[in-house]
């Protein structure tokens, strides 16, 4: 059987519930964490069987959960300043593991990094961008929001090049993206580091095993150039 | 039978598209604030004013010469006689009025009978006619009397917003203002007449009642220019009191007017805001400050042309120290949307409070009001949103499916959400941009391959034809790019700036 991926949700709100019902999905494996009970009593309802009533502000408490480094954490509680101790706390005793959170305001977003937050996704940040964008940029809206709309036709894919792709030690500027139909966005070169790098940006990097290559085309050519890069590897 | 052609005429009048597209024309270009050309016609009549003023000064001194005569005494005259009587014309509509009272004679089956309907039409002129600023008109017109010309300044006041304000204000004190004008007049009289009296015969300056009354006038004012002084000992006694008195009066008439200042201080800052915005042919009404809000302005302050309506005074004083344009109003309510010029101006109306029952309200009376108004508004639950469609809204926001959407990115595509945040966020090193093909700059013509945008470090994602509604994703190289084409292009922000500058140089 192969590995499920599991998440720890810290908070179970309005929001929360829509996330851990996505990854659910998705295939994770969820453990809900909460320390108000009426919350609590709402995701074992919900069907979060292997939910955990904990005061969160407890050490102790936290590092009885055993946390595994390859888990997902997502601080979801609603109070912001429990939010921001819990990520801290977190942090200190996980220090490996992706922590993500969500905050509702950009003072809690700075708090949030510095506690130790890997990702921080500001709820009225994305929205303000959104807003800027359908003044500013209309035809950008209307095309991120068909990457954000359930019944998309374009999408962003991120593919892992495989060992002995056609993709691994082949030169950027020397792959025919068009040929697929699909447009080549950035790269994750594995031997500079873990920043994007931008396709228009100029460097024309060896691409190697394990490298990450976004790709943004229709949804059907993204799928066709996966099975062709795929296609010879076991 | 005069009567019968009469209600002919007007019912012509009524259905000609022509008498009632001009009537709107003359009307806009004199009384409607928001009509672009008004301002024009609005700085010819004040320069029409200051010139006639400037010659009449001029003249005092130095003669009157030919040119300028004919110039203040014909030109100026007819042109303001001109505007008296469009003014006049546009203020009400004859015609309605007569076949008004046509289809009420003709209800009640009974005579029309035109003098019935003409002197409403006098009732309806002559409302005009003694409004202040149609006798300061009238006066403007008048060549016979050359030194009354100099009143034609008070024409300015059409055009000076702070002194129509100050009118206002005065008007919301008119009891209490009136109530001291009638305590002055009487102050004066008294006391002029007890002068009179007193020293009528005595005091060698006080020749008539009027010399006692303009002393009064003087004393009570506090001014005393010395040349009429008492010369009796109860002549004293009474500039005494008037003195003081006069003083008193003072006092409370300034108080009156400071009260009612600081009672419509904010109003007056409102209209002044509602004022300036409307001057634009683009801007942006936000309703509800929050955390949405404030980070919008940080990243797009829409230059300046945009407008938060707050209903809560406390709050609207606290977005006013934080540096943002605002209004405190109610914008549910019908007549605060109309305040701003929906008309002829491209209006966005963000309604992003937390309150999905105000937001959907605030959507309908704005597009109940005009279809043209684009509205943003922002959906607290994904459930909501459509209702906020039904109600007419042009987009919907539900910021935490945003967010949501944001998270299980960054969970199942981590370095998809790097670019989608860098592209939302507008990062120099992933700008996303959109390029106009515009008239005579360079690209007009151009095929995708002759660009050489990979040279260029740009990606091109797609072009929207301005033909086709549908977005050309990743469009084949041998496409040639036309006038009003949109094109997607992604790359750093200074290689976007450049190529923008070197093929639209010409029209920067």
């Amino acid at each position: 059987m192969k590995n499920k991926k599991h998440a720890w949700i810290f908070g179970y709100s309005k929001q929360s519930r829509s996330i851990a019902a996505s990854l659910l999905a998705e295939n994770f494996s969820i453990t809900i964490i909460e320390n108000d009970d009426k919350n609590f009593q709402d995701a074992l309802s919900d069907g979060y069987v292997n939910s955990v009533l904990i005061d969160i502000t407890a050490d102790t408490e936290l590092e009885k959960l055993d946390i595994k480094q390859s888990d997902w954490i997502l601080c979801l509680m609603e109070d912001e300043y429990l939010n921001v101790f819990l990520t801290l706390s977190l942090r200190a005793s996980c220090t490996c593991n992706q922590i993500i959170a969500i905050s509702h305001s950009i003072y809690s977003t700075q708090k949030l990094i510095m506690a130790g937050a890997n990702q921080v996704i500001d709820v009225y940040q994305v929205s303000a961008n959104r807003i800027h964008n359908i003044f500013e940029k209309p035809i950008t809206t209307k095309l991120m929001d068909n990457f954000i709309s359930p019944s998309h036709e374009f999408s962003f894919k991120e593919f892992t090049i495989p060992k002995n792709s056609f993709l691994d030690g082949a030169i950027i500027d020397e792959v025919d993206f068009d040929k697929f139909g699909i447009i080549f966005t950035g790269i994750v070169d594995k031997e500079l580091g873990d920043e994007l790098i931008f396709a228009a940006s100029n460097i024309n990097h060896k691409i190697d095993n394990g490298d990450i290559i976004i790709c943004i085309g229709k949804n059907e050519d993204l799928v066709k150039f996966g099975k062709y890069l795929y296609k010879d590897i076991a | 039978m005069f009567s019968k052609y009469i209600v002919k005429f007007a019912f012509g009048l009524y259905n000609s598209k022509r008498y009632t597209s001009t009537k709107k024309f003359f009307y806009d270009l004199l009384e409607n604030e928001n009509y672009h050309y008004k301002k024009i016609v609005d700085i010819f009549l004040i320069i029409l004013i200051l010139s006639s003023v400037i010659e009449l000064i001029y003249s005092i001194k130095h003669g009157v010469h030919g040119w300028l005569y004919i110039f203040d005494l014909y030109i100026v005259s007819i042109v303001f006689g001109i505007e008296y009587m469009l003014r006049l014309w546009v203020h009400s509509d004859m015609h309605k009025i007569i076949i008004k009272e046509y289809e009420r004679s003709q209800f009640l089956k009974i005579q029309f009978k035109f003098y019935a309907a003409f002197i409403q039409i006098l009732t309806e002129k002559w409302n005009y006619i003694k409004s202040p600023a149609a006798i300061i008109d009238l006066i403007a017109i008048s060549p016979t009397y050359r030194e009354l010309r100099i009143l034609r300044i008070f024409k300015l006041l059409r055009y000076t917003t702070s002194i129509g304000q100050f009118i206002n204000v005065l008007k919301t004190k008119r009891f209490e203002l009136m109530t001291l004008l009638i305590l002055l007049i009487f102050l004066i009289g008294t006391t002029g007449v007890a002068m009179y009296a007193l020293e009528g015969n005595i005091n060698k300056n006080i020749n008539s009642i009027f010399d006692a009354v303009y002393w009064a006038l003087i004393t009570t004012a506090t001014v005393g220019y010395g040349d009429i002084a008492p010369v009796t000992t109860m002549g004293r006694i009474i500039s005494m009191i008037a003195i003081i008195t006069g003083l008193v009066l003072m006092a409370f008439a300034t108080s009156v007017i400071v009260s009612a200042f600081l009672e419509k201080l904010n109003e007056i800052k409102d209209n002044r805001l509602i004022d300036s915005i409307n001057k634009e042919d683009r801007f942006v009404i936000i309703c509800g400050y929050g955390q949405m809000a404030k980070m919008l302005l940080r990243q797009n302050n829409f230059d300046n042309k945009y407008v938060i309506i707050e209903k809560d005074s406390n709050i609207a004083s606290q977005i006013a120290k934080d540096g943002f344009n605002v209004i405190t109003d109610d914008v549910s309510r019908h007549d605060v949307i109309t305040k701003f010029n929906i008309q002829y101006a491209n209006v966005s109306i963000l309604c992003i409070g937390n309150d999905d029952v105000e937001n959907i309200y605030i959507t309908l009376t704005a597009k109940s009001l005009s279809k043209d108004i684009r509205v943003i508004a922002r959906a607290s639950d994904i459930s909501m949103k459509k209702k906020f469609v039904l109600a007419g809204a042009d987009h919907v926001i539900v910021p935490n499916q945003m967010a949501n959407i944001m998270l299980l990115t960054s969970i199942k595509q981590p370095v998809v959400y790097n670019v989608m945040h860098a592209l939302l966020a507008g990062k120099h090193a992933a700008y996303l941009d959109e390029i106009k093909v515009l008239a005579y700059d360079g690209l007009i013509g151009k095929s995708i391959q002759e660009i050489e945008f990979k040279t260029k470090k740009l990606l091109l994602i797609g072009i929207q034809k301005e033909d086709h509604n549908d977005f050309i994703f990743n469009p084949p190289a041998s496409t040639i790019l036309e006038q009003n084409d949109i094109l997607l292009i992604m790359g750093p922000k200074i290689s976007v700036e450049h190529f923008i500058n070197s093929f639209q140089r010409s029209l920067k």
